[in-house]
Order: C-alpha cells, then sequence, then structure tokens
C-alpha cells in the first residue's frame, strides 16, 4: 500500500522527516520498501495558461503562445492532439528538468522555436497505470478546482509534494491497508492519537429499501450492506481526490469510480457501485455460481464460474463477481444516474481462490483474502454516499439496507505483565505496558500482574497472548531489547554419528582433488533411473515446472554427467567432479531417502606439462582412488568385491558392481559411449563415474583404534610369474595366492599383466609381487621358499596356472 | 748417487706425479708406484743392505717421513678429485627453479557448503545438535504441525512441489523442528537444534529463484528462551558471517509458527548503510528470518506452551552464499562449472 505522507497529516501532526518516521515503522511495524518524494530530480514546471493555439501547416504540430506568470508569454510547439487555447497545462520552462532526468532547452521545431515543453503526466514522471484516460495521449490539463495560475510550481497541485511510503505488509499487517489503519499504526509508533472521525449522514431522498429484496447467503456474506443514490451525475473527481487516488497507485476514471476506490484507501473496505438499472427487477442475490454461468468482467476479461465462486446476482444472471470484480453488465457509465453503493465482508478463502483461479487478483479481493475490519462497513458505505453527494450531487435515498449484519465480537485476551517480560527478556513495568496499549489504542484494565486486553477489530490478527507479546516487544522496540545468549542447562551438540560419517568421506573426497558439486533433485523420469543397478519405482511430482525437472533422481551420476557437458562445451575438460547428496525412491509404498556419494573423472591424470605427457584417466586410476577412500575408511578391501556388471548408460565391458560383505555398494566404470556420442560435447570424450550408497557404506566406517609397534623385522619379497587362462580373474589368482599363503604372507600386489602376439590366444601373463613378513621374529628363506611352493602347487591344481 | 740423493729426487719426481694425476685411477696408478709394495719406496727399503750401518737409521726415518708425506698428498690429492667429481654431478643436475612444476588437481568444497560447515560449526560449539530430516515430506509436518493448516493465505506464499495428496518436497525446512519437539524428552534438558537441508519450491529458474536451494534451520526450546536470548543470537550469526563490525536490525515480520515473528537485517557490508545496488539502497540486508515459537506449533507436538518456549530461525544458504561472495546469479551453484566451482579453493573452510 502507497501511504501519502499528506493525507497522514489528516490525522497526525507529523513533523518528522518522512525517511526517518519510514525508518521507524520499518523497525517497529511494517517494512517501509521506499519513501518517494516524486518531485524529485524534476525542475521549472510551472502551470502555463495556453493563450491561443494554431495548427501549424502539414504538421500535426500546434503553435502556441503560453502565459506562465511572465510579462511576455512563451511561444511553444506543442505536438499533442488535445492541446487548445484557454486550457491551463503544465510547462516545462527552458532548463527544466522532466522524467528521466531529461532537461528542457530552448530550440527549434521545424523551423520554428519553441521555448519550453507543454507536458503530459507520464512525461513528468506519472507512471501510464495511474494516468486518467483522457490523458493517456496527450498533455494534462488543469481543472477548474485545480486553484493554479500561470507561473506556479505544478507540484503541489499534483500531488507532487508529497512524500510516499511503501508499505510493504506481511499478510497479518492488512490492517494497514488503509489510510486509517496506517494512521493506528503510525499513531501508535509516534505515541499520539490519530484523529479518526466519524460519518454524519443526513439522507435527503426517498425511504428505498422496502421494495429491495436482497437475499444474501450468510455464509458467504455474513456483512452486507447496500445503499441507494439517485441524481446522480458522473463526471471527473475533484483534483484533491484524484491526487490521493494516483498517489496510491490508482487511477483516477469517474466520481462514481473514483469514490468507491477512495473510500477503500480510507478505511480499508472494499466497496462496489452498481448502476441500478442492473437490477430492474429490484432483486439482489449473493450465492455460489452455477456452473458454467458467464460474466464479463470490468476489465472485458470473460470468466466461465462454477461452484467455488460467490456471485452477487440481479435475481438471474451475475452481475459481480464478490470481492473480486464488477461485471461490464453492471457497471456505472455515463449516462447513470441511480447507483447502488455495496459495502460487505465475503468469505476472505472463497474471495482468494476465486481471484486465483480466474488469475484476476485486485485490490480488493487481496483485501478479503488477508481480512477487513468488519466494524468499517458501515462507515465505509455512509462515507462514500456522502462523497457522492458532494462530488456527483448525489440524492441519498433514505434507508441503509442491511441485508446481513453477522456481529463479531472484540477479542479479549488476558496475560500478565511478568509473562510478556518472561519471553521478550525485558523488565517493563505494568505501567509500561499499560501504556504501549494505550499507544496502540487497546483497552487495558490492569490488576496488579493481571491485565485483560481488548482489542478492536481493525487489528483481527491479535488472538492470542503471543501476540500480544509481540505488539508490546515492537512498540518497545526490539532495539531496546538487550541481546543475550540462552542461559540453559549445557548440552552437548555434534552431528549425528552418520552425519559425522559422511563428512569424513567428504573431506577425504575433497583432499583427492575433487571439486564438489550439487545438482537438481529433479530430472527427468529416464535419468532418474539411468546409471542405477536396481531402478525402484519413482518419486514424481504433480505439477512439474518442466519435464525435465519432473521425478526424483535414484543416482547422482545424472547430475554430474549433466555437469560434465556443461562444463565440455565450455572447453573445461579435465573434471573431477563429486557429489554426496541423496536420492529418492517409492518402494514398497514408503517415500525412501539415502545418501549418495558419487564422483565423475574426465581429461588426465596428472596435467600434462613441459616435461611429461599427459596420461589418460581410465578404469583403474577411478578404482584406484575408490581403493585409497575405503583405506582412508578402514575398510577391509578383501570385503570388497567389483563384478562386471551391464548397467544403463554404463559401458558394458568397463562397469562393475560393487559389493561390500555380499551387499550392493555402488557402482564403478566408463560412461557409455551411447550418451557421449549423443550429446555433442561430450562426443569422444570417455568419463569415468563411481557411485556408493553411503547409507551400506556407513555401516563398515570403523571409528576409534588401537594402535600397534611398526615391525621390528623385514620383510622377503618374491615375484610370482604366472601364465593363465584368459577368462580367470585376477580376483581369483589372488584368492588361491592368500589361501595358500600362510600366516606371513603380508601382501600381494600385480606387478604385470600382459596379453598379446608373445603368448597364446586365449592365455594372459600376469605377474604378483609376494610380501612376506613375520612380524615377532626374522622370516628365513626356507619358511618363504615353502610357503611360495604351496602357493605354486595350488595355483596349478587349481586354476591350471603355468608358473613361469 | 747415494741413497739421499736418491730419496731427494723420488721427493720431487712423486709429488710431480702426485700433483699431474687428475682421476682416481692414475693417483691409484701412483699410489702403487710410490708406496705400494712393489713401490719406489719400498725399493729403497730393500736396498738398505748397501746403505753403512751408522746410516741406516737416518735413510729408514727419511724413508717413513716420505712415505707420509706422499700418503698426505694422496690422500689430499684424492679428496680434490672426488670433492670435483661430486661438483660436476651436481652440475649436472641443476634445475630451472624457475619452471613450473606439475600438478594434480585440487579440489573444494561447494560455497554453500563453506557457508553451511561454517554455522554448523558455529552452533555445534554452542551446545547445538545438528539434525536432518526427509526431504519427502508430509503435508503434516511442513504445513499442518508449523501452524498453517489448509486454506492458509500464507501457503500461497510457498508454491509447493506435491508428490501426491499428503506428500510433498519440503518448501522449508520447519518439518524438522515439528519432528524433533515431537520426540524431545524435556526432562533430559532443553531442545538446541539446528536442522540443514535441500528445500523446494515451485518457481521457474533465473537469476533470483531457484526451484531447489538450501536452508537452516535452528530451534531453542526450554522454561526460560527470551527474544532477547534470540536477538543475542541472530547477532552472534550475523557478524560470525559478515564481521564483527555490522549493524544489524530486527524488524517485525510474519510467519505462522513465529509469534512475534521478526526478519533480520544487516547493515550494506558494500556500502557501510551509504547506499548501492547491493542494498537497494537501503544500507541493509535482510538475511534470515525468527521469532518465538508459536504457541500452536508447541502444542501440536505435544508440548505445553504455558511451561515451555523459544525461537527458531530460518536462513537461506544461498542467499547467505550470494551475498558474502557476490554471486549475482543464483544458478551459479547448481551448473556446477568448474571455473566457479575452483576459485572456492582457496576460501577456508
Amino acid at each position: 500500500m502507497l501511504v501519502s505522507y499528506n493525507w497522514l497529516k489528516d490525522f497526525l501532526d507529523l513533523d518528522i522527516d518522512p525517511k526517518d518516521l519510514g525508518e521507524k515503522i520499518t523497525r517497529t511495524g511494517v517494512e517501509i520498501a521506499s519513501v518517494e518524494h516524486p518531485q524529485d530530480g524534476l525542475k521549472k514546471l510551472v502551470v502555463g495558461h495556453v493563450l491561443d493555439c494554431e495548427d501549424i501547416e502539414g504538421t500535426h504540430l500546434h503553435l502556441t503562445h503560453v502565459n506562465v506568470g511572465e510579462e511576455e508569454a512563451l511561444q511553444i510547439v506543442c505536438g499533442a492532439p488535445n492541446v487548445a487555447a484557454g486550457q491551463l497545462v503544465i510547462v516545462a520552462l527552458p532548463g527544466a528538468r522532466v522524467a528521466g532526468n531529461h532537461k528542457i532547452k530552448k530550440g527549434k521545431i521545424r523551423g520554428i522555436e519553441s521555448l519550453g515543453m507543454i507536458c503530459g503526466l507520464q512525461e513528468i514522471g506519472f507512471p501510464d497505470s495511474v494516468v486518467p484516460k483522457e490523458f493517456a495521449d496527450g498533455i494534462y490539463v488543469f481543472p477548474e478546482d485545480a486553484e493554479v495560475k500561470p507561473g506556479d510550481d505544478v507540484y503541489e497541485a499534483l500531488g507532487m509534494d508529497d512524500y510516499i511510503l511503501d508499505f510493504d505488509i506481511t499478510p497479518n499487517r492488512a490492517d494497514t491497508l488503509s489510510m486509517e489503519g496506517a494512521a493506528y499504526e503510525v499513531a501508535a509508533i509516534v505515541d499520539q492519537k490519530p484523529k479518526i472521525e466519524e460519518v454524519v449522514l443526513k439522507e435527503d431522498g426517498n425511504a428505498w429499501t422496502d421494495g429491495f429484496e436482497a437475499k444474501i447467503d450468510e455464509k458467504l456474506a455474513p456483512k452486507f450492506y447496500l445503499r441507494k443514490l439517485s441524481n446522480v451525475k458522473v463526471s471527473s473527481s475533484p483534483l484533491w481526490m484524484q491526487r490521493r487516488l494516483w498517489n496510491a497507485g490508482i487511477r483516477p476514471i469517474n466520481n462514481v469510480v473514483d469514490v468507491t476506490n477512495y473510500v477503500m484507501l480510507l478505511t480499508g473496505q472494499p466497496m462496489h457501485a452498481y448502476d441500478a438499472r442492473s437490477f430492474a427487477d429490484n432483486k439482489l442475490e449473493v450465492r455460489l455460481a452455477n456452473d458454467g454461468e458467464k460474466l464479463t468482467l470490468l476489465n472485458d476479461k470473460k470468466v466461465e464460474l462454477d461452484s467455488h465462486d460467490i456471485v452477487i446476482t440481479n435475481g438471474e444472471k451475475p452481475v459481480m463477481m464478490a470481492g473480486v470484480m464488477g461485471g461490464k453488465n453492471s457497471e456505472v457509465e455515463a449516462d447513470t444516474t441511480d447507483v447502488i453503493l455495496e459495502a460487505a465482508i465475503f468469505d476472505g478463502t472463497l474471495v482468494r481462490k476465486s481471484a486465483l483461479r480466474h488469475a484476476n487478483r485486485t485490490e480488493a479481493s487481496s483485501r478479503f483474502e488477508k481480512g477487513v475490519n468488519w466494524d468499517n462497513v458501515e462507515k465505509a458505505i455512509n462515507m462514500a454516499a456522502l462523497l457522492l453527494r458532494n462530488d456527483a450531487s448525489a440524492t441519498i435515498e433514505a434507508g441503509l439496507l442491511k441485508a446481513t449484519d453477522t456481529k463479531r465480537p472484540e477479542t479479549e485476551i488476558e496475560i500478565t505483565g511478568s509473562y510478556i517480560n518472561k519471553v521478550l527478556g525485558t523488565e517493563l513495568s505494568s505501567d509500561e505496558i499499560v501504556k504501549i496499549f494505550d499507544q496502540l489504542n487497546f483497552k487495558c484494565a490492569s490488576a496488579g500482574d493481571k491485565l485483560t486486553v481488548t482489542v478492536p477489530n481493525r487489528r483481527w490478527d491479535i488472538s492470542i497472548q503471543a501476540d500480544l507479546v509481540e505488539e508490546v516487544g515492537r512498540i518497545y522496540g526490539y532495539d531496546n531489547i538487550k541481546s543475550t545468549q540462552p542461559l540453559l542447562a549445557e548440552t552437548i551438540g555434534g552431528y549425528t554419528e552418520f552425519e559425522s560419517k559422511i563428512r569424513r568421506i567428504k573431506k577425504f573426497v575433497e583432499g583427492q582433488g575433487m571439486l564438489e558439486t550439487i545438482s537438481y533433485s529433479l530430472t527427468s523420469p529416464e535419468k532418474a533411473i539411468r546409471y542405477t543397478m536396481n531402478p525402484k519405482s519413482v518419486v514424481e511430482v504433480e505439477w512439474p515446472l518442466n519435464s525435465s525437472r519432473s521425478a526424483l533422481r535414484q543416482n547422482l551420476i545424472t547430475g554430474l554427467v549433466d555437469a560434465a557437458s556443461y562444463n565440455m562445451a565450455r572447453k573445461e575438460k579435465q573434471l573431477n567432479l563429486f557429489e554426496q547428496s541423496r536420492v529418492y525412491d517409492h518402494e514398497g509404498g514408503s517415500y525412501n531417502e539415502r545418501e549418495h556419494l558419487a564422483a565423475l573423472f574426465a581429461g588426465e591424470t596428472f596435467d600434462a606439462n613441459w616435461q611429461h605427457q599427459g596420461e589418460a584417466i581410465d578404469f583403474y586410476y577411478v578404482k584406484g582412488k575408490l581403493e585409497e577412500l575405503f583405506l582412508a575408511l578402514g575398510i577391509d578391501q578383501d570385503q570388497v568385491e567389483y563384478k562386471a556388471e551391464v548397467v544403463s548408460g554404463m559401458h558394458p565391458t568397463r562397469t562393475a558392481a560393487i559389493y561390500i560383505n555380499k551387499e550392493y555398494l555402488g557402482l564403478i566404470g566408463m560412461i557409455d559411449r551411447v550418451v557421449t556420442l549423443a550429446d555433442k560435447s561430450l562426443r569422444g570424450s570417455e568419463l569415468y563415474v563411481y557411485e556408493l550408497d553411503l547409507d551400506v557404506l556407513s555401516q563398515y566406517i570403523t571409528k576409534g583404534m588401537t594402535a600397534k609397534p611398526a615391525p621390528k623385522f623385514p620383510s622377503i619379497e618374491r615375484d610370482l610369474s604366472l601364465l593363465v587362462d584368459k577368462k580367470i580373474s585376477s580376483r581369483q589368482i589372488e584368492n588361491v595366492i592368500k589361501a595358500n599363503g600362510g600366516k606371513y604372507l603380508h601382501d600381494v600386489k600385480v606387478i604385470d599383466v600382459y596379453e598379446g602376439s608373445h603368448i597364446d590366444n586365449d592365455a594372459k601373463s600376469l605377474a604378483y609381487k609376494l610380501v612376506f613378513l613375520n612380524e615377532k621374529d626374522t622370516l628365513t628363506d626356507e619358511v618363504v621358499t615353502n610357503s611360495v611352493d604351496k602357493i605354486t602347487d595350488a595355483l596349478v591344481e587349481e586354476l591350471e596356472v603355468k608358473v613361469r | 748417487m747415494d741413497l739421499f740423493d736418491k730419496l731427494k729426487e723420488l721427493r720431487e719426481e712423486g709429488l710431480e706425479e702426485i700433483k699431474k694425476a687428475t682421476d682416481e685411477k692414475r693417483l691409484n696408478e701412483v699410489r702403487v708406484q710410490l708406496v705400494g709394495k712393489k713401490g719406489e719406496l719400498t725399493s729403497i727399503l730393500h736396498s738398505m743392505k748397501e746403505v753403512a750401518p751408522e746410516n741406516r737409521r737416518e735413510v729408514g726415518q727419511r724413508v717413513n717421513e716420505l712415505r707420509d708425506l706422499f700418503n698426505a698428498q694422496l690422500d689430499e690429492t684424492k679428496k680434490n678429485i672426488v670433492s670435483a667429481l661430486i661438483q660436476k654431478k651436481l652440475e649436472d643436475e641443476r634445475v630451472d627453479v624457475t619452471l613450473p612444476g606439475r600438478k594434480s588437481s585440487v579440489g573444494a568444497k561447494h560455497p554453500i557448503y563453506v557457508i553451511l560447515d561454517d554455522l554448523e560449526e558455529l552452533f555445534i560449539a554452542m551446545g547445538y545438535q545438528v539434525v536432518q530430516g526427509p526431504e519427502v515430506e508430509t503435508d503434516h509436518y511442513v504445513f499442518e504441525m508449523m501452524n498453517l493448516p489448509k486454506d492458509h493465505p500464507a501457503r500461497d506464499m510457498q508454491a509447493t512441489f506435491y508428490v501426491d495428496g499428503e506428500n510433498l518436497l519440503r518448501s522449508q525446512t520447519s518439518g524438522d523442528q515439528a519432528r524433533v519437539l515431537e520426540k524431545h524428552d524435556f526432562s533430559k534438558g532443553p531442545l538446541k537444534m539446528v536442522g540443514p537441508g535441500k528445500v523446494y519450491r515451485r518457481d521457474d529458474d533465473d537469476a533470483t529463484h531457484s526451484h531447489q536451494f538450501m536452508q537452516m534451520e535452528g530451534l531453542v526450546i526450554d522454561k526460560h528462551v527470551t527474544m532477547g536470548d534470540l536477538k543475542g543470537t541472530l547477532e552472534l550469526i550475523a557478524k560470525h558471517m559478515f564481521g564483527q563490525d555490522r549493524q544489524t536490525r530486527l524488524r517485525p515480520s510474519y510467519f505462522p509458527f513465529t509469534e512475534p515473528s521478526v526478519e533480520m537485517d544487516v547493515s550494506c557490508f558494500n556500502c557501510d548503510g551509504k547506499g548501492c545496488p547491493i542494498c537497494k539502497y537501503t544500507g541493509w540486508i535482510e538475511i534470515l528470518g525468527a521469532g518465538m515459537v508459536h504457541p500452536n506449533v508447541l502444542e501440536n507436538a505435544g508440548v505445553d506452551s504455558s511451561v515451555y518456549g523459544g525461537f527458531a530461525f530460518g536462513v537461506g544458504l544461498d542467499r547467505l552464499a550470494i551475498l558474502k561472495y557476490g554471486v549475482d546469479d543464483i544458478r551459479d551453484f547448481y551448473t556446477n562449472d568448474v571455473r566457479f566451482l575452483k576459485q572456492f579453493r582457496k576460501e577456508e573452510n
């Protein structure tokens, strides 16, 4: 809500700098997003009287002479279609500054000297949305009631000398969506009593209510008041009202519509004015719409209504979408003479949903959805009637028709001063607290510590003790509350055990030179289960933003491959990326989340440089990184098994599933060439990845250990060179070696692998280094030789290995 | 020539030979020739019988002196030769210390995790437990328990991804609050927790909106927790993040799950409050929302709100990272451009 500082002065004695006031309100009640002074940046804009105006032949231009209060009139060439002799207009004198910091200079137009410019409102900074339609495409012409004379500054007459405070309200403070509400709020802050006046209305027409039948569903409209005015003369509103409207961001339309808007700004009560001809049968009904009923709104939007929309009908067809916008068929027009005024309270939830469903939120609907003051309905409708009599010489027909009139009692809350102090951490006395409620204009009865506070209906946001604590806290001032730290019994902070393990893993992987990434959890249903060994039921969102973000991923690799594509398209080919995040599924009827770790490698193991060539990353490099991780986590590598597998999206002969203690842990391998070929930026790249289920891995991570002394005796190494069938895996050989190596076999390393022309097609040559160690005594050659013999015998026996 | 002359001659010739030897092989030959078992000195000793008996003693002495001299010279020369060799080898091994080193990659934490880890450490030190909750949450925990019944207007403020009628991708981490509140045994002490995690909203991605981002929730509940405690705690966060010399202000705000509700602004660290594009010329930058936990939230979780109370706060980690690192597009956190991410290798974490 845009709140005029000048208008606020109707209610309060203000002599505070508007910007300082804005800061005060921000700290105490409602955030003031900005304080604007419309005339800022403008210069030398005065009222001019057009003395004469001639068309310049062959152009759309006019040659005018304008009295700007100087002895000599100015010759100005003006292109506006609506300029005419006799008008009072806005003149930018030579040297003036207009909107956009534009400078106006003397000049020649079509060879004719022009000493300044006659301005439209937009040219001096008015937004299009508030400029009255008649001046939308031309210059502004002051009305007779402007009380301006040539040479005057234009700012005051146009309300540009005002300061506009933008109340950026939170949904609970809709009470400040009116000048009176804002005045109460500011009054509490500056500690004044606001001058809120009652309306005294004398009806001067005939009784009209008896012949009028209003059938209202009380649940839809708990309050529904009507008044009738006759002899209305529709024209423009007085300038003072137009000023207030446009400074509040509302376009002046005509004196009837303007009054309804003005009263809404003043009281917060949305109003509507119908042409009384719409109710020819003297019938009005408030009901839910029938499915399929149609209505054309005032903004020409055609809506198809359904049974969730409240409508006002003339007994037959809808003439208004209640609380949202009137119908074209009941619009007040130039020839309207009789007007039905409506002030009502509608069901906020239904209004909100209607406005949303029909994408037609309005000033009125946003007020109904956030709440309005139930005690202002009568004042609003009477004020509107009064203003119409003044502005449109209307006759106020006798009788206020209260078709429904549900009362809302004021809220009474009991609270103690000590409770308020306990929550705020303050030491306010009872008197101080009572004083604060008085500033807020709440009735407050105190008996010792006990307070009974009566909250007026204009503050419908307050209903419980905590709400009162907030009122006291903010008016006392959050700046005045002392900063403390909670003085509580000691608690031990920390992560959960699982979370600590995840941190340990992340730290190590980062130390391996990996860049941490975060990708979106939502992806396409296909990608959600690509790179996934055992896809589960996918979680999909009901209304996705688009199909590529509609399903929750079951793997992290997909995000890393997307990142690789993004980077490679930008010529970043050396990639060491990882992500630690969750994956999601909907297996077995429940929503399940698991923590995963995934990494992607592309490019070279070491940067190539002047000294060395680069070495391409391959399966074994990545496996080594994984083995390092397991080592650092204290995982017994013998428990970990790699089995070649075919997984969607993964290279069919370069991928392994990883098992720990026979349980599926994750996978490692190369991204399938089918995937990389399909992506222009990935084409030709070899991307290696691994992904681990940390829920599984974490069970094998141990914490705490006992140290052993370093062995005092040296180890003995023996090399073993074997010729084996190609089908036999290194793992099988290692298993046999380990099973037969005896208790001093300390380590087995693969030192050479050869397949090729020097040996049989079906064979491969493997060489191992066996390390023997006795930690307690010197190891003899004899013992080692025995062990090696046993190993070779077993290898020959079990795997038909040839020892070379 | 008598033996004395011979010795004199040998002395000169020997020293000359030693001097001429420039490598170890030649020097060894000279050593054998001069002082070896079949060397010249030995042969002089062997010819002792030709010496008059009265002179034998003196000749013996001279021979020994000469042997000592030769040995000393030989050793000295050997030392020089070896040292020259080493010198040459070292010279051959010289590296150009100005050539670049050979690098493998250097890792980095994601900036959002830099911020999160930093905050978590701060809170852990103050006795807070770090708690994680599900991302696919129920409407019940995210909204109903948090005092946002169905049809609450504030639900419009958070367009939510539903996966079915009751389950949704959480739009705020506050669901963790409700879960922890339900479980906490207050007879065992106060509740102090922070709950970080991913949240999701139905916003189209642009420079300032992301359908996925990270939040951290904080909650402290006990018998005597005040708004002053909240203020002190929030100031700690602000100053920890943005510097001890920052000013802060609390503004009244509205959240359905707290009452009173506040937002905290910190004086703009770019212009120090004078006004600049970063603070939209207000001098202040909003960093978080907070408040005293709404009694309905406590009661919904079975906590007696007449006895227990406290504060909660929620902070957007992406927003903090944007502010702290001067990032102008939130999507930078999720496109994973290595040229962006690598910058954070140098950020302390």
